[in-house]
């Protein structure tokens, strides 16, 4: 390799290191209750103080004719084209635990960020805002109760 | 591959998987016509402002109200901590009980659309429908080729127990069991993001916090100008979150309203994929309509009916499929039987004919019409050709008139024996149309077209006659059906008509021998039997049966028939032998093409000679008074007017209306039964013009001068006999 090129990826390793050092991994987990149903659509995002969309954590669920249940976020991440991207997976069922992880700006803990959840599952209500924990240190490890669909859920931070 | 080919392999195989579809789908029926009666629908003109007024009087924190295809309305709310969904009264907003789903488990639904199996079970479930519709594609196409013609679809279907069942049913269910599967294929398309139902964004719209307090849901316009029969679905604004709106979805589409202002913020149509879709389900489901998810409920039943009858009639072809024993390499047999046959019957002639054939010495290759070739061996061919419905080739040798049609003909005498069925209009019309098409080749033929009338022994025994002399054989072609088990017969009563210079003739009555409940469910012992049905008789010394028209019915208690002397008959001779207290063995053939259909209309019944017999045996049966008319030819009253005393008995008891006699061989006696017709032309046509159905019973020609003095009696109302058959009202039932 080229002395000119050793020097480009060591500097750009120096810039890089820092931004990385800013942000941590998130670990959501969402145990459901057995409410008797279908696999639940579960919808996990981050708004911000003022209650605006930031970004989709995680959708559990493929099928895009059901995401119109999901209908906080639905409505709140309308605009944002890529907010399934690599961030989906398959329904939850009943009884059965959800558990994603995602990388986090530190810039974002303490902030009046939320993390909010809707769910849905078929023939059954539909409940945006199942859950929403303040984005705070001190909700890590807390668990919080949901509205139908979730029987706790509970975010750590590395 | 032919229809007839699809459809039954289709049918076999994921027709079995179908079955599982069907009858899940069934299960699932119950829901709309459960849900129906729990709760009262909506009036037509109730605005959905109002009905949110009432709700949220009664339900407090009341988040979403569903109105429900079956009219009902649901609302969902929370009490305290607890998720809850109840049904209103939309009249006055009455928490009418608790709302359920569905009354079935989950599996039901999930089995029904997707084998239990997740996605690649959907994809499986759509493959189902997709195969159901092609199943219902070709059934058509079969119905349609068997009836003759959509004109004909309604007609009698003939055939076996299974493949009545199969047909009428099919008649039946065809095209909901159609739309089910084609609604069933939209719904999957979706599911399976084959096609996106709607894929605009939602617009961000939010209600502007005013300081004022929010409109009560009966001021705001927007729902007031929403009926209740229009509403999906209406989401009432979170109380936590004072930016939330107003969400109404209708069958046009949805809409967000302030909740201060009132004002719709935005407004969505549905998108035509959505309208299909929701249509789609609510025809799939029946949730809209509970005496729609009873015809459904029926219809996905019905899958298994079909599937069983299916199994069955295919598992009768199989036993019924030829296997030929004793049958010589195609290159050294000096004899060829081309043989076309749909049930498979015909091969059993076939193989009559080779083993006659064989035992004086020739080497005889039997194959199907479609191979149709000779070689240098050959020295005579045989064509045994069946007829199905309207005049069709048998499904395997539908290509094979064209086949022969392109042959360069040979010097080699090529003969054809039709079979087929009188009842039908185009009887052994196939056979025909091989005939014409062979001579004007310019085939020889070592004799004239010959057609046999259901499978008949007899028929085929007498061209066998032929046969031997045309050849210089000493040929006998004995055909032993394969007959049903028999059951013995014991004679109770004869009536005896001494012919004179005639033959003699005798009504004889045998009793009807009485059967255990067991046996009759086994299907043992005889069948069920009416009037116009045959009894086959097998003489001893003979394993062929003759058959004898039936003057009675079960509900006679006893079987009676008209018998006649045969010159040299085997049976008629046995039968005319018999003392009371002899028995002979016999078994039912049905006839079903002669019966009398339930109507009023009038019934013209023709009979000539011992012909009487079944017609004598409507009259008996004729306890409903239905007009009936009986026109009776015979030689001299004082001798063969059979069954006379109790046709004068019925006449005076009013089960026969008219009575026309015609006696050919006395003075003034009115010659034959034709010229009392012929005579009577203007009473016909009036009959005919009632819409009277018309049985004719007796010999070939007696049938055929019937039929000639018809045509030339009814030509002014520009009817026919032809025509009559074809809307079955003319029967004949020909000996």
């Amino acid at each position: 390799m080229s002395r000119p090129l050793l020097t480009i990826v060591a500097t750009a390793c120096a810039l890089a290191l820092p931004a990385l050092a800013h942000s941590r991994p998130l670990t959501l987990t969402a145990q459901l209750k057995n409410y008797g149903g279908d696999g639940a659509y579960i919808a996990a995002y981050l708004t911000d103080a003022k209650g605006a969309y930031v970004r989709t954590l995680w959708v559990a669920g493929g099928k895009a004719k059901y995401h119109q249940h999901l209908s906080d976020w639905n409505r709140l991440s309308a605009g944002d084209t890529k907010r399934l991207d690599g961030v989906t997976g398959a329904s939850v069922g009943a009884g059965r635990t959800l558990k994603v992880t995602a990388e986090l700006a530190d810039a974002l803990i303490d902030a009046g960020y939320e993390i909010r959840i809707d769910a849905a599952a078929e023939d059954m209500r539909d409940s945006p805002s199942e859950v929403r924990i303040p984005l705070s240190t001190a909700n890590v490890g807390k668990p919080q109760p949901g509205k139908q669909y979730i029987q706790s859920a509970t975010f750590e931070l590395k | 591959m032919s229809w007839k080919a699809l459809h039954r392999w289709l049918g076999l195989t994921v027709g079995t998987l179908a079955v599982v579809l069907g009858v899940s789908g069934a299960l699932l029926a119950i829901d709309p016509v459960q849900q129906a009666w729990q709760a009262p629908a909506a009036p037509r003109d109730l605005p959905v402002a109002t009905l949110v007024e009432r709700v949220t009087r009664t339900v407090p924190g009341a988040e979403e109200i569903r109105h429900l295809p079956s009219g009902a309305i649901v609302v969902f709310s929370f009490a305290g901590d607890q998720p809850q969904a109840s049904y209103v009264d939309p009249a006055d907003g009455r928490v009418l009980g608790a709302w359920q789903a569905s009354a079935l488990p989950r599996w039901v639904k999930n089995l029904h659309r997707s084998l239990l199996l997740g996605d690649a079970g959907r994809w499986g479930a759509a493959g189902i429908a997709l195969t159901m519709a092609l199943l219902c594609a070709s059934a058509l196409m079969l119905l349609l080729r068997r009836m003759g013609g959509w004109r004909r679809l309604a007609a009698r279907v003939r055939g076996s127990l299974a493949q009545r069942i199969h047909v009428v049913a099919g008649r039946v269910v065809l095209a909901v069991l159609c739309l089910t599967s084609l609604t069933a294929l939209t719904m999957s398309a979706s599911t399976l993001g084959l096609v996106a139902l709607d894929t605009r964004a939602e617009p961000d719209v939010l209600s502007q916090v005013t300081g004022q307090p929010a409109l009560p849901a009966a001021q705001l316009a927007a729902l007031q100008g929403v009926a209740v029969p229009d509403l999906r679905k209406l989401n009432i604004p979170s109380a936590s979150d004072p930016q939330d709106t107003w969400k109404v979805t209708t069958a046009q589409g949805q809409g967000w309203i302030d909740r201060y202002s009132g004002q719709m913020l935005a407004w969505q149509d549905a998108t035509l994929a959505q309208r299909t879709y929701d249509l789609a389900v609510v025809l799939h489901t029946g949730e809209a309509a509970w005496p729609w998810a009873v015809v459904l409920g029926c219809v996905g039943a019905s899958v298994l009916l079909f599937w069983l009858s299916g199994v069955v009639i295919w598992w009768q072809a199989r036993r019924l499929a030829p296997h030929i024993t004793g049958n010589a390499p195609l290159a050294q047999a000096d004899v060829l039987i081309y043989v076309a046959s749909e049930g498979g019957s015909t091969w059993a002639f076939a193989q009559t004919l080779l083993d006659a054939l064989s035992q004086v010495g020739h080497r005889v290759h039997a194959s199907a019409l479609e191979n149709f070739q000779t070689t240098a061996a050959t020295r005579q061919v045989f064509v045994l050709a069946a007829t199905y419905g309207e005049g069709q080739a048998p499904a395997h040798a539908s290509h094979a008139l064209a086949h022969i049609a392109r042959l360069k003909a040979g010097a080699v005498p090529v003969t054809v024996l039709g079979f087929g069925d009188r009842q039908f209009p185009a009887f052994c019309a196939f056979a025909q149309a091989l005939d014409e098409t062979l001579r004007t080749q310019g085939w020889p033929a070592l004799l004239p077209l010959e057609c046999i009338h259901q499978q008949s022994g007899q028929q085929f025994a007498r061209w066998g006659i032929a046969l031997a002399q045309a050849m210089g054989e000493p040929l006998v072609l004995e055909h032993v059906p394969r007959t049903p088990p028999t059951t013995p017969l014991t004679l109770t009563a004869r009536r005896d008509y001494n012919g004179g210079a005639g033959p003699a003739t005798a009504i004889l009555r045998f009793a009807w021998p009485a059967q255990t409940l067991g046996a009759r469910l086994r299907g043992h012992g005889l069948a069920r039997f009416a009037a116009g049905d045959l009894v086959g008789i097998v003489p001893p010394g003979s394993a062929v049966p003759r058959y004898y028209s039936l003057a009675s019915g079960q509900e006679d208690g006893f079987l009676e028939i008209c018998v006649r002397q045969m010159a040299g008959g085997l049976c008629s001779t046995h039968l005319l032998g018999l003392q009371l207290g002899d028995s002979v063995t016999a078994f039912i053939r049905s006839n079903p093409g002669f019966a009398l259909p339930r109507t009023r209309r009038p019934v013209l019944l023709i009979g000539a000679g011992t012909g009487v017999a079944p017609l004598a045996g409507f009259i008996r049966r004729n306890d409903r008074h239905r007009p009936m008319h009986l026109y009776f030819g015979g030689r001299d009253p004082a001798r063969d007017f059979y069954f006379g005393p109790e046709i004068q008995r019925w006449l005076v008891e009013g089960r026969l209306t008219t009575l026309h006699t015609a006696f050919s061989r006395v003075p003034e006696g009115g010659g034959y039964v034709q010229d009392a017709l012929r005579r009577d032309a203007e009473q016909l046509r009036d009959w005919v013009t009632q819409g009277a159905i018309v049985r004719v019973c007796g010999g070939r020609a007696m049938a055929q001068g019937v039929a000639e003095a018809l045509d030339a009696v009814l030509a002014p109302l520009q009817m026919s006999v032809a025509k009559l058959k074809a809307s079955e009202r003319y029967a004949e039932d020909v000996f």
